[in-house]
């Protein structure tokens, strides 16, 4: 009996439960994952969240005149399970605190996330290469000085004869 | 048409799982209704029967096993309808996409009206789906009694 005084003056206090949503605000949990959210700035086009994606929602595909990456997100097929935003090397990727996924269907393709990364030039010869990205010289090596920004700016070819070239010539 | 006044107001709900793995029909049946959310607050009310009908929200990727009831069940939901794809899987196959034993998507089907994705959905965009489908119903309802 007790309980059940504690229980209706503690209803009489707080009044109604309902969210009012629709209406009014509504609540979020502070590590909501909801959709994805692309920096291109960020990304150096490694396709690691493509291949971990369980629901192919992540496209990649390099453009046709070879001058740049572009990432699709299509979130009509996203299950918000957030391995692309863990295994993302450089954290291109984020989940917006954002639960907004209700469209109609003609705007069916059109709940995406997009981004193109452009290709750099080799700083010797004229291969295309990913940009190198600084958050991740850091982490490899600790301290980066500029003979490591130099080698960063080669192509895995250039910077194999540049080692070559050291060592034995 | 007094009738169909009235009728804009009180749209009945249908739920039809093909297949799913219930986590959206638990957020249908349980979470949406609870007086938390309480979807009900739309003038909503789930009805048991296909047959009235007027907002028929559908979850799952379609199985091979499903494939012919909803069909059956298609046909015995009344026009004007307003199809309501809930969860991923209804939208394009989600996980299941590609798998021997998936039919779907829903759209291959029926004519879906709203698309709400999430795995499994969030009981607030379901209320938002909802009010977007009660909004599609208004005007599906005007122009059925108009022409």
């Amino acid at each position: 009996m007790a309980g059940f005084f504690k229980q209706a003056i503690r209803n009489f206090v707080l009044g109604p439960t309902t969210d009012p949503y629709p209406f009014g605000e509504t609540f979020l949990p502070e590590t909501y994952r909801g959709i994805l959210t692309y920096d291109s700035d960020l990304c150096i086009g490694c396709s690691t969240c493509e291949h971990v994606c369980p629901t192919n929602a992540i496209k990649v595909e390099e453009k046709e005149d070879g001058s740049g990456i572009s990432f699709a997100f299509w979130m009509n097929t996203c299950t918000f399970c957030g391995n692309c935003v863990f295994f993302c090397p450089t954290k291109a990727i984020t989940q917006a605190p954002n639960f907004h996924t209700a469209r109609p269907q003609d705007e069916k393709y059109e709940l995406t996330a997009n981004g193109e990364v452009n290709l750099v030039k080799c700083a010797e010869c004229d291969k295309m290469i990913p940009p190198f990205n600084e958050i991740l010289l850091e982490r490899a090596y600790g301290e980066v000085t500029d003979e490591i920004r130099m080698k960063a700016a080669l192509c895995p070819d250039c910077r194999r004869r540049l080692h070559f070239e050291r060592l034995y010539l | 048409m007094l009738l169909s006044k009235y009728a804009t107001k009180s749209p009945w709900l249908f739920r039809i799982n093909t297949g799913s793995c219930n986590g959206c029909d638990v957020e249908l049946a349980t979470t949406a209704l609870i007086p938390r959310f309480d979807v009900e607050r739309l003038g909503c009310k789930y009805t048991g029967s296909p047959k009235h009908a007027d907002i028929v929200l559908i979850t799952g990727p379609v199985t091979a096993r499903s494939e012919n009831y909803l069909k059956r069940m298609l046909v015995e939901i009344p026009e004007p309808r307003v199809i309501v794809a809930i969860g991923i899987c209804a939208i394009s196959g989600g996980v299941f996409k590609d798998s021997y034993s998936i039919r779907g998507p829903v759209d291959k089907y029926v004519d879906v009206d709203v698309n709400v994705s999430g795995c499994p959905v969030r009981p607030q965009s379901i209320l938002d789906g909802v009010a977007k489908a009660i909004e599609i119903w208004k005007e599906k309802i005007e122009q059925f009694h108009e022409g």
